[in-house]
């Protein structure tokens, strides 16, 4: 026999799998390198367990080929396949007091004969793999006396004392803080770097598996979806398209690794959400009081604009993090002509002006006047205000800027709620060719 | 190095579980060897003891220089009293094997032999002798192999079901007590229409060791031996069952088949037990529990633990069964329940280390 490449570790060739008339993996080929570090993501049943588990030969593909270091893992008998793949459940939930050492042994089975005992080899065994997480000192600890975190050290330690070249994690760190979580699988990474095992592991946390694994494979819908380093797969189009999430995507600067900042869901289909192409919404605030229109507006789609506000206030924080464009005055300070211009050049973009219920005094006086002019020619909306609280800081001035807006054909009052709604209505193509600015109370 | 030592056997647990191992078998000893001092009759201590070291006669003449009645009494101990505590080992050991085996493929607490339907399988097979009016003289044949075949085929109904695709631990188990309710209702319908019958088969249903002989001792050794041993050499198996059958079979163990064997092996032992003394309880629920409380949860231990004392359980309740009431007998199945209900309800509320099954 000539001298080949070694196969790889685990090569999936068009595995397909049925659990009654449900179809959980649908044509998946797939193959992993000897040593590799590969997460497996993908939303809830997606097909992440039911793939661990054709590998662990629990279950028989319908259709396809599932191979471990080359051979059929339909033909492996059940000891030669736990000699080479070792599993870390999600949650092993032991129910005795076993030591832990005892407990590590029971990971040797598929080497011992029918009526061998452990060897001192396979205590050595043991305690190494103690060793490697970190549990040397707690040998002769029963395992029910230890924390959740190192129960699952121990669990790993068992997985490793069955000396498989191939180390398959469900879901490893579900029930751990996040300080055992990155503990738990900085070991299983330096067991991958320094012993050469190959590691699959099904991981939730999208910004884990991009910081652990060489490799991202994501499964939707029982299909393979993407499969690259991890750099390259994460994605905010990738979040969006697989978990229907909406995400800024970063990279930490001091790994490199991509992060991901999930921060909503993307609409249903029955949300208002902007009308296609709708452009602009203007939102005029200050103090915070245009943040929840801010947020609500953003989330459903509608691009916004804002001003003036000034600088390190809420709302310019608010509408900086939600990428909105906005006309910023230093603190404190006066509105500048400068900024007020900057102002009325996005006011003259909007298709609609939403004025939230801010505190005005002397030194944003200027937002409230500078909407007159677009009265008619755009839809204003006015956020009803709480009757109770003092709002106008100018003496007089501000109450009668608004008194006079609200008089304005095309201005119209609402509470947030309803906003969106509204907005849309106003927004919305009319059907009779009307403009929008003929919308009055 | 024998397979049934515990692996922790270099650490102070295994030493102390090794000592527990060695104060049982001193006190089995003990029990063994005084028992027969104990039975319906009076008989001279002294002359029970050289009846039994000289095993009834065939070692010395226990009767040298005795009265023409120590002829009686040695066949009254040696045919009598040693057949019966004898088969109160044979019966106390495969109860409580069983039962251990059947916690552990279950991982269930509650389960024994009797819990499953397979004490009740050998009483609905035992009934039939009454039913089918089989003449006394066969009786005493045809009665323990109709238990036997009762129990076995009971478990083997069982077995069935777990064939299936659905064949999960917890439709076993369900499937099991369900079986037991069934042949309850059998058996009650057999008992009411066969007045005469249902006398008989009340007692055979308190169990006893009256029907002790040798010939029967040695068909239930055999057949004790050979399914105790064997379910002993499972304790490893056992042992990762305890961590989900997942994880079992990912280290190796063919859970299914693990679980199918040791439920057949298990079956078989109390066949043979139910077929010679009839239902004796709590034997099988007590005793793996008994051991788990002292020797942890190791079932390399508890499982021969168990047997060892399920045995010295059973032989105690017959010598106490004599005992307690001089003058009557009361049914050892009958005290195994009322001695060993107040000594379970000790062991579980004595606050020790959980060892206890059930988790934390």
């Amino acid at each position: 026999m000539s001298r080949s490449p070694p196969a790889p570790a685990v090569r999936l060739d068009a595995v397909s799998v049925r659990y009654g008339s449900r179809v959980a993996l649908r044509d998946v080929s797939l193959q992993v390198g000897r040593g590799e570090f590969v997460a497996l993501a993908g939303p809830n049943g997606s097909g992440k367990t039911t793939l661990l588990r054709v590998l662990l030969g629990f279950l028989v593909p319908e259709s396809g080929r599932a191979e471990l270091l080359g051979d059929d893992l339909a033909g492996l008998p059940i000891r030669e396949r736990a000699r080479r793949v070792a599993w870390v459940p999600q949650d092993e939930s032991p129910r005795d007091d076993v030591p832990i050492l005892d407990y590590v042994l029971y990971g040797r089975y598929a080497h011992l004969g029918r009526l061998e005992t452990e060897g001192a080899r396979d205590r050595e065994l043991a305690r190494d793999a103690l060793e490697s997480v970190g549990l040397a000192d707690r040998a002769g600890d029963g395992l029910l006396s230890i924390s959740g975190g190192e129960r699952q050290r121990a669990v790993l330690a068992r997985a490793l004392a069955q000396e498989a070249p191939i180390l398959l994690l469900d879901e490893p760190t579900t029930h751990l803080d996040i300080g055992h979580q990155l503990d738990l699988l900085e070991r299983v990474g330096a067991l991958s770097r320094d012993r050469g095992v190959t590691v699959i592991a099904a991981l939730h946390d999208l910004n884990l598996a991009a910081r652990f694994a060489q490799r991202i494979v994501v499964l939707s819908r029982g299909r393979l979806h993407a499969d690259g380093p991890s750099g390259a797969v994460l994605s905010e189009e990738l979040l969006a398209r697989v978990w229907g999430v909406a995400a800024d995507l970063r990279r930490d600067p001091r790994t490199g690794a991509p992060y991901l900042l999930p921060h909503r869901n993307l609409p249903g289909p029955d949300a208002p959400t902007a009308p296609s192409g709708a452009g602009p919404v203007h939102v005029v605030g200050g103090g915070g009081a245009a943040s929840p229109a801010l947020r609500l507006l953003a989330d459903r789609g509608f691009d916004l604009t804002a001003g003036a506000l000034h600088l390190l206030d809420t709302d310019s924080e608010t509408a900086e993090a939600l990428g909105v464009p906005v006309a910023i005055e230093v603190p404190f300070a006066p509105l500048g002509s400068e900024v007020r211009e900057r102002n009325r050049r996005l006011l003259a973009t909007a298709r609609a002006i939403v004025v939230a219920p801010f505190a005005v005094g002397p030194s944003n006086v200027a937002n409230l006047e500078d909407l007159l002019p677009f009265a008619g020619r755009v839809p204003i909306v006015v956020l009803v205000r709480a009757t109770d609280g003092r709002w106008d800081f100018t003496g007089g001035t501000a109450t009668a800027v608004l008194d006079e807006l609200r008089r304005r054909p095309g201005v119209v009052e609402c509470a947030l709620p309803e906003l969106a709604d509204r907005l849309r209505a106003l927004l919305a193509p009319s059907p009779l060719g009307a403009s929008a600015t003929a919308v009055s109370r | 190095m024998s397979a049934l030592a515990p692996s922790g056997a270099s650490t102070g647990r295994g030493r102390r579980r090794r000592l527990w191992l060695a104060l049982l078998l001193f006190g089995m000893a003990l029990v063994l060897l005084f028992s027969p001092l104990v039975g319906s009759v009076d008989i001279d201590p002294l002359r029970v003891l050289a009846i039994v070291l000289s095993g009834g006669g065939v070692l010395f003449n226990p009767c040298a220089g005795a009265g023409p009645t120590c002829s009686l009494d040695v066949i009254a101990v040696w045919q009598g009293r040693v057949p019966e505590v004898l088969l109160a080992v044979l019966a106390g050991a495969a109860l409580g094997i069983s039962g251990g085996a059947l916690q552990g493929i279950f991982r269930n607490p509650l389960a024994d032999p009797y819990l499953l339907g397979i004490s009740t399988g050998g009483t609905l097979g035992a009934s039939l002798v009454f039913v089918l009016n089989v003449g006394e003289a066969q009786a005493d044949l045809v009665l323990p192999l109709l238990a036997f075949l009762g129990s076995i085929l009971t478990g083997a109904a069982i077995l069935a079901v777990a064939r299936g695709r659905y064949g999960s631990v917890e439709t076993l188990l369900l499937t099991g007590v369900a079986l037991n309710a069934f042949l309850s209702s059998i058996l009650t319908v057999v008992l009411l229409y066969n007045p005469v019958g249902s006398i008989q088969v009340t007692f055979w249903l308190l169990g006893g060791l009256g029907g002790a002989t040798w010939p029967r001792d040695g068909i239930a050794f055999g057949g004790i031996l050979v399914a105790g041993t064997l379910i002993a050499i499972y304790g490893r198996e056992i042992n990762l069952l305890q961590l989900g059958n997942d994880v079992a079979q990912s280290a190796g163990v063919d859970a299914r088949r693990v679980r199918n064997r040791v439920l057949l092996l298990a079956s078989l032992a109390t066949a043979v037990a139910v077929a010679f003394t009839g239902v004796i309880g709590f034997v099988g629920l007590a005793a793996p529990h008994a051991v788990r409380r002292v020797a942890g949860p190791d079932y390399r231990v508890v499982l021969p633990g168990a047997a060892v004392v399920g045995a010295a359980f059973l032989v105690a309740a017959r010598d106490l069964s004599y005992l307690a009431f001089p003058g009557t007998v009361l049914p050892i199945g009958i005290f195994t329940s009322l001695a060993g209900a107040p000594f379970f309800f000790y062991l579980l509320y004595r606050r020790r280390q959980s060892t206890t099954m059930g988790g934390p």
